[in-house]
Formats: C-alpha cells, structure tokens, sequence
C-alpha cells in the first residue's frame, strides 16, 4: 500500500477491539496450561500495538513505542532494576547472545525465559501486524477466526482448560468481526459511501443474528460427547484413578475415604473372562465407614501368602445345609497393570504361571500377586470357585438369638458407625423393616427400599459432602440421586443402625455378554464402566450373602424359596445391556410423578413422545427418501419443468398471463445456463438468447413485452399472438 | 437497435448532416437528441475534428439561423447579448441584436472568456430570454446552443463553474475519425466545400413540431424509478463528492424521450435510458480529489452504476 488510508471511524475502532479479543482467546489459556504469568504485559502489548495501528502511528514511532515497551517489560519481568539505570543493556547482551548461541546449537531446553519472552512479543507483533492487514487491507478474518476456534477447542478437548465460555466469546467477536467485514467488502464492491443510516441497517440485524444464536447455542441440549473424553482415556494407561477431587474418571478406585461427586464414563476394558455364569467380580471388602466414604480399620501390611493352585484363605460361606454350591472355573484376561486379583464370592483356587505367588491382605480380602517379592500382574488366570444358593429357610433362622450370641466380635465389627451418625438413618432403616423379624427379611426390605421410594441413578449430578454432613444422610435425605457407592454405602449403614452386620464390597459387575468362546464358556468384557460396589450381610452359619440395593443393577445371587416352593427362584436376574434401557424409564417415572400437577399437557406429551422415541428410525428413514426424492425431482427440474409451464399456459387467453409468463421463461433460460445481469436490459439480453439459439423469436417475444412493461398498455389479444414464440423458447430449455 | 425504424423526418437530417460529416452519426444523433429536446450541448474536444462544421450542418438542414460566437477573454456581455446604440438620426436608442439572437449558436471555446460573459450566454440558455439595458427580449425558438470546449489548453481559461455544467443536457466528445473516414475527409476537401451546397430538409415549423411532440412520448413510472435509482446510486458512491442533482434526473428523462421519438417509439426503454446516461451524468458528477488521482473518470463511475443497478423487468405494483 503506497497511500494507507487510516481509517479512524467507529466501526474500524469496534473491529479493532474484537481483534484483540480474538487474539486474547489464545492467550487466555496459556496461564493455566503452561508456566507462562504476567498475562497481562503480553496483553497490554497487543492492545497497544493495536491502538498504535488504529491510530495509524506512523511504523517508525510505532516501532519506537514498541521497542521501548518490550525492552522495559523485560526489563519489569527480569531484572527489575529501575528502567533508567541501563543495566538492562549488559544483561539483554550477554543473555541474547548466550541464548542465540544455543539456538544455533539447536539447544531449545535451554534458552533463557528472558530470551523466550522476547520471541513471544515478536511473535505477538507479528500476529497484530497480521490481524491490521486482515481487518484493514484483506478485509477476511476467517481464517484467523477458524483457526481460534479450532485451537480453543483442542485445548479443551486435550487439557483440563475449560472452553465453554471461551467458545462463546469467540464466537461473538468473531461473527461481528466477519458481520462488518462483509459490510465493508461489499460497500468497497459496490462503491457505495459509509453512512452512519446503512451501518445501522446493517448492524442490527447482525446484532440480532448474534444474540440469537448465541441464545439458542447456549439454550439448546448439548449432546454428550459421542467417544469418551480422550483424556482421561490417554492418562489412565498404567495408573490407577480416582484422585477423589473434582469429577472422577468412572474405574477401579483405590481411595474410598472420600466418597461422592459427579462420574465421567470410561470405556477402557480392564479385563475380559471366560465364564460359565454370570457374577459379580470382587477385589476388596471395606469395614468402616467414616462419614464421609470407608477406610479398613487393620493393617493392610497384614497379608497371608499363598501359592499358586493353594487353597484361597478365604472362607466367605460356610459349606453346610442351607448353602447348595455348584463348581465353576473361569479364566481372567487382564488387560491392565493392576497387580490385584477379580475373584467371584465362592473362591477356591487361582491357577496361573507357577512362578506367581500371592497374597491375601486380610483385612480387606483383596489379593495380590507377586512374582518374587514384587507385586506383579497377571495377564492371565483361571479361577476355581463354587457359586452358592442360599435356603431362604437357612438364611431366616440364621439370625437367631443364639446364633448371634456366638458370632458377638464378628457381629461387633460389622455393626461399627460413625458416633456422629444422624438419628434418622436409624429411624429410616426402622421404618423400612418395620414387621420384618429376621435379617434377611430385613435385609431385603432395605435392598429394595431405593427402588420403590423414588431414588435414581446418576453418575453427573452427584453431590459431595461438606464438612458437617453425612454421605448416607445426605443420599437419603436430601439429593435422592447417585450411583453405587450412595446406594450400597447406605444400606450397609441402615443395617447397621439396626445391628445387621454388612459391609462394603467393591469390584465390577460381569460386564457385557461378547459371545461363546471357542472352548464353549461365554465370553465377558469388563471395561471401567463396570467398577461397582455392592453390599455384603453377614448370616452367622451360613457366611456372608450379597446384597444389590443399586437402582438398575442386579446380582444374580440365587436363593432357594424352599419354604413356598421348590421352584428355583431367581430374583429378577438382568443383562446390563437391559438395564440400560431400564433407567431413562425409571427416570421418566419419576418425572412424570413429580410433574402430576400438568399432567394434562404430559398426558399429551408423553405418547407422542413415546411415539417418536420407538418409529424415530422410520421417521428419520422416510423423511430422508422424502428429501432425497425431492433432490432428484428438483435436480431433473429442467426435463419437467417446461413441459408442465406449456401446459400450465396452454389455456390461459388473458393477457395479464403474460407477464407471469415471460418471467418464468426468465427463470427456465436462467436455469439452462443464459444468465441476464442485473444491469442488463431485456433487449439485450434477447439479442444474447436469440443468438444463442439462432432464433428471432425472443426478440420479438421482448418487444411485445417491453410495450407492457415500459409503455404500460397492451394491444388486446398480445398474449395470444405471442404464446406461440413463448412455447417456443420454453421447449428450447428443455434438457 | 439497427432494427428500429428511425423516424422519417430526423433520417432526413442525419442523411443530410453525413453529406458532409463522415463517420460521426451517434455525435450528429445526440446532437439532434439534444436540439428536439430543448437542452443544449457541450463538445469536449480538441481544434480541428469537425465542431463547427457539426453545427453548421444541423442548422442548415433544418433551416435554422446559425450564429456563431468565438470566446475571447476580452470577449464583453453585451458583444453576447447585443447593444443599444444612440441613434442621432432618429434620437434614440436602438436595440442592435448580438449573436445570441438566432436559432443554433456555436459558443466557441466558452471557457476561454470571463465568467462574465459566460453568464450571458448561460442566463440566455437558461432562460430563453435575455435582460439588456431592463428589457427582456425573447430569444427565438427553437434555440439551441452547442458550446465547445478545449480540454488540452488551461492556462488563461475560465473552466465553467460545475452549476453551469448543469445547465447542459449533454456532454459529448467528437474524437479522431477512424483512418477510412478520415481519408474521405481527405477526398471531400479536394473539392469545393460541401457545406455550401447542403439544403435545409426542414423548416423551423416543422422542428417545433417535433419538439411538441416529444412530449408525449410516454415515460412509464417503472423507467422514472429506474432513472431516479440511477441518480441515487451517483449520490452515494464511494469516489463521488456530490452526485447527479434532480436537474440531471429530468435531463435524462427528456433526452430518453428524445431518443425514443429518434427511433420511432412513444414510449422509453431502459436500453434508452442506459444508452444517454453516460452523456447525460458524467459532466454533473464531481469526484473526490482521491479520485481524481486515481485515474477513475466520470464516465466509469456511471458505467459502474448503470451495470450494478437492476433494470426493471416487471410492471410496478402500486
């Protein structure tokens, strides 16, 4: 540009500030993300670099401003000696030229920050000079716009930087900054003088579009990401979750003291098994709880060994009348690094490499493996088990007065609560077994208490709780919503308000059903979405029976009714993949009660609803064939399309047919490829077609037009006269 | 538009004015456009192509009195106007007409004299009359002014006050004629001037005949929207310091009129309008100086416009 025009007007100065809120957006994050501080001086370069360009400084005292600000901010961050004393100078010296003598040694690590820092504000002056020329000269900021957006959304996606409201700044300056581009391309394009009325004809409506389309992005459902969040994924290879602060990553955790707060869903496969039935898988039981999540009250150093093929020390059930068992193998494919072993409740023997060893960490029953002295995983191993089927009968009269009496410390254990407990727990879990004499009776009651008084599953939004509160009493009471720990740690606690001894029992569900194997067994794979907690009763003589209190899930725990019948009863034993599509209905249930009062609207709501929800596919499939037709038909116009208007105005006699009829033999001509501009007359444009077609018969057609048009009567019968040039020209357009 | 028939009476006069003028019909057509519409012309161009000639002609073929006045910078109103004279015979002033008191008069290098004496003419172009001494004399009809212009000389000009340009239906330029043309210029002067032997095909009666006519040569509200557009979009653009004045919207509309009547139609066409608007805009135009030190012309700027605003092709809706 040999004579740069500065432009000082209002709606330069506008463009101007969302430039520099668009480049704030790249620099926003980087406080959070890197070890950059002091934001604010790389900002206050840019915003007088900026206003030095609005201005339109000229570049030499620009670049004079410039440099006297990046040498005193450097000298501000670095030395923080006062400006005037020029001590900056030796130190700028010699750091730059240590630094460039790294550079030329392709030595990044160690560049100086000072030296870092000084290419950061070139660079940040390089992007405001590109940002001038975009707004000024090109006039076209997508690119730049674009390239914010993808920047902030990658940061987002891969960093823990938070872009939900960065997206919407963006998005507002970047729209009004491509809004009055375009306002200023076309006023340069068509020659036309800025005037303060047109930018506002212009302005308001932009205005609007932005406020409307923010409301409605802001306003609208958010669909859930389609693929997990890439990065709790990449971070969870090799390393254990669950950090116990903000939103966890679902999984196996190891830190239960601190319980609560929102999930996100992970679909790394942890392992996959062979299995002959379906059963939960165990890793640990935990004793106490504190309030506020469940720690173990012994030593977790307290481990018994023992060897591969040995007899598991674990005694979970008592092998006696009143407990069938049925021998089971599976075979565990780990797929991770744990070194702990997933083991169903009747566990007998792990068979696996002979140089493995375990050990049995007692008071958590979780076991170990070791290869030498070391803790080591398994890639593979198969379990030997027996799976129990509890005697109602057995299971009633266990909780007799005498059977307690002998089971006392055990019981003791079991029952321990927080002194701080609130009362109504108690009262709650009373209520709920009230009529009920024994503890499986009881036990049961309170199992399904969540389902029939209204609790539901969430993973997002789910309290933690404060400092005086109680997790328990908090579920309870209060929020109603949570996933397995709320639901298993409070029954666990109302029973043993009421002296039933249970505890906590973590591990994963069987997962998802993948078939038969080629040995027969049915395969099973186990991703981090299936860690689960559940609830263990102790039944003196008999052992330790799990419970499944969770709205949604279900253990296939077998009991034998064999006081109504002899009939296997199974209590509602479910696939995941059903219980899946269980809980929007549970949830709907809820809903649909709590909003009794505009039943009526939801009365018409809810079928419709139901409607879409099951023939959405259809809908979405004829809609498509519809759109598609409609394409074909619209595509294949020009075969059609004259035909139907011959025969349209085949009939017609009036003349004030004509004028219709001449614009749509516009539009058809248009359509086949003779474009008329708009300065073009229709003389001229008759000449064109005519000679297109070797023809005279749009000229003569145009004249008779142009004395209705431009002369304003027509001779009678003009229309008639002319239809047959008309027809003429519209069969020409056929394709 | 080769199809159209020119109306017999004005193909009488372009016939006659080519006997002598070679090559320059579209100068002789906006002339006549011009004189059928009561405007008056200015001729941009350099000494030499055939101004004068141009205007002799058109007077001669249609029986006009031709006067012709060369602008000197000593040049005085009233050798414009004409002068009362002390008559001692009679004891009285006499009114002696000056040049101005005929029908078609070549103003010759007009910018050449004092702003003065420029009024003179102008108020006459304007008014059809002219003031001497408290007396209004009506000035003949038709009557019809055809001033020159040199672009090339400036120094001791008085360039017309750009109010003044308005008073000018048409800006033309005459140009170079093409090497064939010129060669039978060439030829023609060989022998005696043709001027001499050129006859008028009608007379003066038969000239306000037409201009009455023109008048009703029928301006549909679709072309005065087309034509108000055109002006507006000259007021708004970018390079333009003042656009065309409403002034400059009716001279469109006349000489559109004149033009139709010129084909032998009784009503305006767009084409019309597009055709005369260049002659009829750029002289009323004022650029930016930017502009001017860019290079863009008057001319490009109407050309720019009349391509950008859409012709009407459908009846108003009213």
């Amino acid at each position: 540009m040999t004579s740069r025009k500065v432009q000082k007007d209002l709606m330069t100065f506008i463009m101007y500030i969302f430039g520099f809120l668009l480049l704030w957006e790249w620099l926003r994050p980087l406080e959070q993300l890197t070890d950059t501080s002091n934001i604010w001086v790389f900002l206050s370069f840019i915003f007088i670099s900026l206003l030095l360009s609005f201005i339109g400084t000229p570049v030499i005292i620009g670049g004079c401003i410039k440099w006297v600000f990046i040498i005193a901010a450097l000298d501000f961050l670095y030395i923080d000696e006062a400006f005037f004393q020029f001590k900056w100078v030796s130190v700028f010296i010699t750091d730059f030229i240590e630094s460039f003598q790294f550079v030329m040694a392709r030595d990044w690590a160690n560049l100086s920050n000072l030296f870092r820092s000084f290419l950061f504000f070139v660079l940040l002056w390089l992007m405001t000079y590109l940002i001038q020329y975009w707004l000024i000269n090109r006039k076209q900021i997508f690119i730049f716009f674009f390239m914010t957006l993808v920047y902030i959304t990658v940061l987002d996606t891969f960093t823990p930087y938070n872009a939900g409201w960065a997206i919407v700044r963006t998005v507002i300056s970047g729209f009004a900054v491509l809004g009055m581009l375009t306002f200023f391309r076309l006023l340069d394009k068509e020659g036309i003088k800025k005037e303060t009325n047109l930018s506002r004809k212009w302005m308001i409506p932009l205005v609007a579009m932005i406020v409307v389309s923010i409301g409605f992005g802001l306003a609208a459902p958010k669909a859930e990401p389609i693929w997990p969040d890439p990065v709790p994924y990449l971070t969870s290879y090799g390393k254990e979750s669950g950090d116990g602060t903000g939103v966890q990553k679902i999984g196996y955790g190891l830190d239960d003291s601190s319980l609560g707060g929102p999930f996100i869903g992970d679909n790394q496969v942890v392992f996959t098994v062979e299995a002959e039935s379906r059963h939960y898988w165990k890793v640990e039981t935990k004793d106490v709880y504190t309030g506020k999540g469940w720690i173990t009250s012994g030593s977790r150093e307290v481990r018994s060994p023992f060897g591969s093929a040995d007899q598991v020390p674990i005694t979970s059930f008592f092998n006696r009348p009143g407990v069938e068992t049925v021998k089971e193998s599976s075979t565990v494919y780990s797929l991770n690094n744990n070194s702990h072993i997933v083991y169903p409740l009747g566990i007998k023997k792990i068979d696996a490499a002979s140089f493995f060893s375990f050990e049995l960490e007692v008071a958590t029953e979780k076991i170990h493996s070791l290869e030498g002295d070391s803790p080591s995983p398994i890639k593979q191993y198969t379990l030997d088990y027996v799976v129990p089927r509890y005697s109602v009968t057995a299971l009633n009269e266990a909780s007799s007065e005498k059977n307690i009496v002998e089971n006392n410390e055990l019981i003791n254990r079991y029952t321990q609560l927080p002194k701080d407990l609130p009362q109504r727990i108690q009262e709650l879990a009373k209520e709920i077994t009230d009529g009920k004499d024994s503890w499986f009776e009881k036990a049961r009651e309170l199992e399904s208490y969540f389902s029939r008084s209204g609790y539901s599953y969430d993973q997002k939004d789910v309290a933690v709780p404060g400092d005086d509160e109680d997790y328990v009493d908090q579920f309870l009471f209060d929020t109603k919503q949570g996933y397995c720990d709320n639901f298993s740690t409070s029954m666990v606690v109302m029973a043993r308000s009421i002296g039933i001894p249970a505890r906590w029992v973590k591990g994963y569900t069987e997962g998802e059903y993948k078939g038969i194997s080629e040995s027969g067994s049915r395969m099973f794979e186990i991703t981090n979405n299936n860690a689960h907690s559940w609830v263990e009763v102790y039944f003196p003589g008999i052992g330790w029976v799990p419970f499944e209190p969770t709205q949604g899930f279900s253990n296939s725990v077998q009991f034998n009714f064999d006081t109504a019948s002899q009939s296997h009863d199974q209590p509602s034993v479910m696939n995941p993949e059903e219980l899946e599509k269980d809980k929007p209905e549970l949830k709907e249930n809820n809903e649909r009660q709590a909003a009794s009062s505009e039943g009526s609207f939801k009365k018409l709501f809810v079928p419709i609803k139901n409607f879409f929800e099951v023939y959405w596919k259809w809908i979405a499939l004829v809609i498509i064939v519809l759109a598609v037709l409609a394409l074909i038909i619209y595509k294949i116009r020009g075969r059609w399309l004259p035909y139907y208007l011959t025969l349209r105005f085949k009939w017609t006699k009036k003349d004030e047919n004509f004028q219709k009829a001449y614009m749509l033999l516009l539009r058809e001509l248009e359509r086949y490829g003779l474009h008329r501009k708009d300065g073009q007359t229709l003389r001229d444009y008759a000449d064109y077609v005519d000679r297109f077609f070797s023809s005279r018969e749009m000229g003569r057609l145009t004249a008779r037009y142009e004395q209705l048009i431009y002369r304003g009567n027509l001779q009678k019968g003009s229309w008639k006269e002319t239809k047959e040039l008309w027809e003429n020209l519209i069969k020409k357009t056929i394709a | 538009m080769t199809h159209e028939h020119i109306h017999p009476m004005i193909d009488k006069i372009l016939k006659n004015i080519e006997k002598v003028m070679i090559g320059k019909r579209s100068v002789a057509e906006l002339s006549i456009i011009a004189l059928l519409a009561e405007g008056h012309v200015l001729l941009e161009d350099v000494p030499g192509v055939g101004k004068t000639m141009m205007v002799r002609a058109l007077a001669k073929s249609v029986g006009a009195n031709f006067r012709r006045i060369q602008f000197t910078p000593d040049l005085l109103p009233s050798d414009v106007t004409g002068v009362s004279i002390y008559n001692p015979k009679e004891m009285e002033f006499q009114f002696r007409p000056g040049p101005i008191m005929g029908n078609i008069i070549l103003a010759d290098e007009i910018n050449r004299t004092s702003p003065k004496t420029q009024s003179a003419l102008l108020e006459g172009m304007e008014e059809s009359s002219v003031t001497i001494d408290g007396v209004t004399h009506q000035l003949e009809k038709p009557f019809f002014v055809m001033a020159t212009q040199n672009p090339i000389e400036y120094e001791g000009t008085y360039p017309l006050p750009e109010a003044q340009l308005d008073r000018f239906l048409l800006k033309m330029k005459m140009g170079y004629p093409d090497m064939a043309d010129e060669i039978e210029v060439l030829n023609r002067a060989q022998k005696v001037k043709p001027i001499d032997e050129l006859e008028p095909v009608i007379d003066l009666i038969e000239l306000r005949g037409l201009q009455t006519q023109i008048k009703e040569v029928h301006v549909d509200d679709t072309i005065k929207r087309y034509i108000v557009e055109l002006a507006s979009r000259t007021r708004t653009h970018a390079s333009v310091y003042l656009g065309v004045s409403p002034r400059g919207s009716i001279a469109l509309m006349k000489a559109a009129q004149s033009y139709a009547f010129m084909y032998g139609r009784d009503y305006v066409l767009p084409d019309d309008i597009q055709y005369l608007a260049p002659a009829v805009f750029a002289h009323r135009i004022i650029l930016k100086s930017e502009a001017k030190f860019e290079g863009i012309r008057a001319e490009e700027i109407v050309d720019r416009v009349v391509s950008r605003v859409p012709v009407p092709v459908r009846r108003l809706v009213k």
